[in-house]
C-alpha cells in the first residue's frame, strides 16, 4: 500500500507526516498503520506535519479521535497554512510555524524501505531477521514476530509482538505476544531461558536454572500458564498455527 | 615501523587485565619486540606496580595530554627487559583528563616506534573504557570461568562488535581445571561456547602470579612456572606461532578421559 502518511519516533514524541494524499487515504492509512503498530505509539504525544495542507476542523477532529482511540495526543500541529493554523488555534491545538520551503521536498514521495522490517507474514504481521548472537545488554524489539540465526545469551532481549524464534540456544530473556497477544509461540533449539513471557504470562526456570531438552522446544500458553514441549509433540497437536 | 595496537578490556573488575597486559609486555619484549604499555585507568593507577616502576614516575599520560612533556619523556624504561616501556596514568585526576581522541593522538605518536602497545582498560563501559577501545584494531577479553565475569565480557563485545570491531579473542584466566573438572566452576568449552570466541589462552590460577605482582616482576619472567609458561605461549601465538596448549592438570588422565568419554572437558583445559 501506498503511503499516505509517515510516523517517525522522536525524543520528544512521534511525529507524524501528512503527504498529499486524499483525507480519506489519510485517515485510513492513519488507522491502518495504528491498528498494526498503536501499541507500540501508545500514550504518546504527537505532533503533525501538515506543511502546506490546508485542513478544516473536522478534519483535524477526525485525525485528534482517531489518535485518541490509540492514547494518544494531538499536542501541536505543524503548518504553513493559515486555513489549518485557524482550526488548530480554534480547537486548541498547538501551531508551530513550518517553513513554506520545506513543503516542496516533502512533495518528493516517500523514500522506499525506511522501515526496517522484511515482508509481511501470512498473518499481516511483519517479520525481522536477527543473524548474529545477541549479547549480554542488548535488546531486539519488534512490533512483529522475530527470527534470531544464533544465541540469545544472558542477558540479552527479545521482545516483540508477534512470535520468537531462535534457531540457536536462547539463554536470555524472550517476551512474545508483548503487547498482549496470548496465542503467540517462542521456539528455540535450545530453551534455556533465564525468563520467559507470552503475553502476560512470565515463567522463569526452576532455581538452578533450567536444562533445556536434547531436542528443539515450543513454549506456548495453555490453560492460562506457560507450558514448554518438545517441537515434535507441539506439533502433532498442531499448536503452531 | 607499524605498532599493533592491542586493548586489553574484560568489563569486571578483578578478572585480571592489569596482569594481562603486565605479563604481554614482558613475554613480548622478551621475545625481541618493542612493547609499550599504556596504563589507562585514571585515577586508580596499578600497572606502574606490577611492573615495579611505581618510584620511576615523572610524568604521566595527562601531563602528556595537556602537553607538559613529550611522548619520550613520559615513557618509562622497564627495569629488566630493554624494549619494555611504561606509560603510566595519572594517579590524581580522573577519566575526563583525557578523551577517546587524546588516545587515538597518542598511539599514533607511538605506533612508529614500537611494534606493539597494549592499553590497560579500566574496568566498566563508561569513559574509561570508551578511551581505551579508541585507538586499537585488536581486543584481547579477559574473563574468568564464572557467569558474572563472562556476562560482563558478552556485554563488551556486543558494544566491540555493534560498532564493527571484530578483531576479538579471548584470554581465560584464573582456571581452575580441578574445580572445573568437579563441575563448581565453568570449563572452558562452556565459556567458548557461550562467547563464540577464539581462544587465545588459558592461564591458570596461582599463587606465584600473586607473589609476583607484590614483588613487581611478573611471572612471564619465571618460565618454569605454569602461568609464565601460559604468558609466554600467549605472547607467541599473538606473533602468529600455532602453540599447542599445555595440559593443566596434573597426573595421568583417567582411561575413560583418554578415550574420550566422560565430560566433555574433563582433562582437556590446558595453558
Amino acid at each position: 500500500m501506498d503511503k499516505a502518511i509517515q510516523i517517525k519516533g522522536t525524543r520528544e514524541g512521534l511525529t507524524i507526516t501528512l503527504g498529499a494524499s486524499s483525507m480519506p487515504d489519510v485517515l485510513q492509512d492513519l488507522g491502518h498503520q495504528l491498528r498494526t503498530q498503536g501499541a507500540f505509539f501508545r500514550g504518546g504525544a504527537v505532533a503533525l506535519q501538515a506543511t502546506t495542507r490546508a485542513l478544516t476542523r473536522d478534519e483535524i477532529v477526525a485525525v485528534r479521535d482517531l489518535l485518541a482511540d490509540y492514547d494518544m495526543t494531538l499536542r501541536t500541529i505543524v503548518t504553513s497554512n493559515d486555513v489549518t493554523r485557524q482550526a488548530a488555534t480554534q480547537l486548541d491545538i498547538k501551531v508551530v510555524d513550518a517553513e513554506p520551503q520545506r513543503a516542496v521536498a516533502r512533495a518528493a514521495p516517500p523514500r522506499e524501505g525506511r522501515e526496517p522490517t522484511g515482508p509481511s507474514t501470512g498473518d499481516g504481521m511483519r517479520g525481522m531477521l536477527v543473524k548474529r548472537v545477541v549479547r549480554s545488554g542488548q535488546t531486539v524489539r519488534h512490533a512483529g514476530h522475530v527470527v534470531v540465526i544464533g544465541d540469545v545469551n544472558v542477558g540479552g532481549e527479545i521482545l516483540a509482538g508477534g512470535d520468537i524464534v531462535v534457531w540457536g540456544r536462547l539463554r536470555g530473556l524472550a517476551h512474545a505476544g508483548c503487547y498482549g497477544d496470548e496465542k503467540a509461540l517462542v521456539c528455540a533449539l535450545e530453551l534455556a531461558p533465564q525468563q520467559l513471557r507470552i503475553a502476560q504470562h512470565v515463567a522463569r526456570p526452576a532455581e538452578g536454572g533450567r536444562r533445556a531438552g536434547d531436542e528443539p522446544e515450543v513454549a506456548r500458553v495453555a490453560d492460562g500458564a506457560i507450558v514448554v514441549e518438545p517441537w515434535d509433540q507441539a506439533r502433532r497437536q498442531g499448536a503452531p498455527r | 615501523m607499524s605498532a599493533r595496537i592491542i586493548t586489553i578490556t574484560s568489563g569486571k573488575g578483578g578478572v585480571g587485565k592489569t596482569t594481562t597486559v603486565a605479563n604481554l609486555g614482558v613475554a613480548l619484549s622478551r621475545m625481541g619486540q618493542r612493547v609499550v604499555v599504556i596504563d589507562s585507568d585514571i585515577g586508580l593507577r596499578n600497572l606502574d606496580m606490577i611492573l615495579g616502576l611505581q618510584n620511576r614516575i615523572i610524568y604521566d599520560i595527562v601531563d602528556l595530554v595537556e602537553g607538559r612533556c613529550r611522548a619520550r619523556q613520559a615513557l618509562i624504561r622497564d627495569r629488566v627487559v630493554p624494549e619494555l616501556y611504561l606509560l603510566p596514568a595519572a594517579q590524581s585526576r580522573d577519566k575526563t583528563a583525557v578523551s577517546p581522541a587524546d588516545m587515538v593522538r597518542i598511539c599514533e605518536q607511538l605506533r612508529n616506534e614500537c611494534d606493539f602497545i597494549l592499553v590497560d582498560s579500566p574496568a566498566g563501559i563508561e569513559l574509561g573504557f570508551r578511551n581505551a577501545i579508541a585507538p586499537s584494531d585488536e581486543f584481547i577479553l579477559v574473563t574468568t570461568p564464572e557467569y558474572a565475569a563472562l556476562q560482563d565480557v558478552d556485554r563488551v563485545l556486543g558494544i566491540l562488535e555493534s560498532e564493527g570491531r571484530d578483531q576479538t579473542r579471548l584470554i581465560i584466566n584464573r582456571m581452575r581445571p580441578e574445580l572445573s573438572r568437579r563441575g563448581d566452576s565453568l570449563t572452558v568449552d562452556q565459556v567458548l561456547d557461550v562467547l563464540g570466541l577464539d581462544l587465545l589462552g588459558i592461564v591458570p590460577e596461582s599463587e606465584d602470579v600473586i607473589a609476583a605482582n607484590v614483588r613487581g616482576v611478573p611471572i612471564a619472567h619465571a618460565a618454569e612456572t605454569l602461568a609464565g609458561q601460559a604468558y609466554q605461549n600467549i605472547a607467541r601465538r599473538l606473533l602468529g606461532e600455532q602453540v599447542a596448549f599445555i595440559p593443566l592438570l596434573k597426573g595421568r588422565p583417567k582411561w575413560w578421559q583418554r578415550l574420550g568419554l566422560g565430560r566433555r572437558s574433563a582433562g582437556n583445559d590446558g595453558a
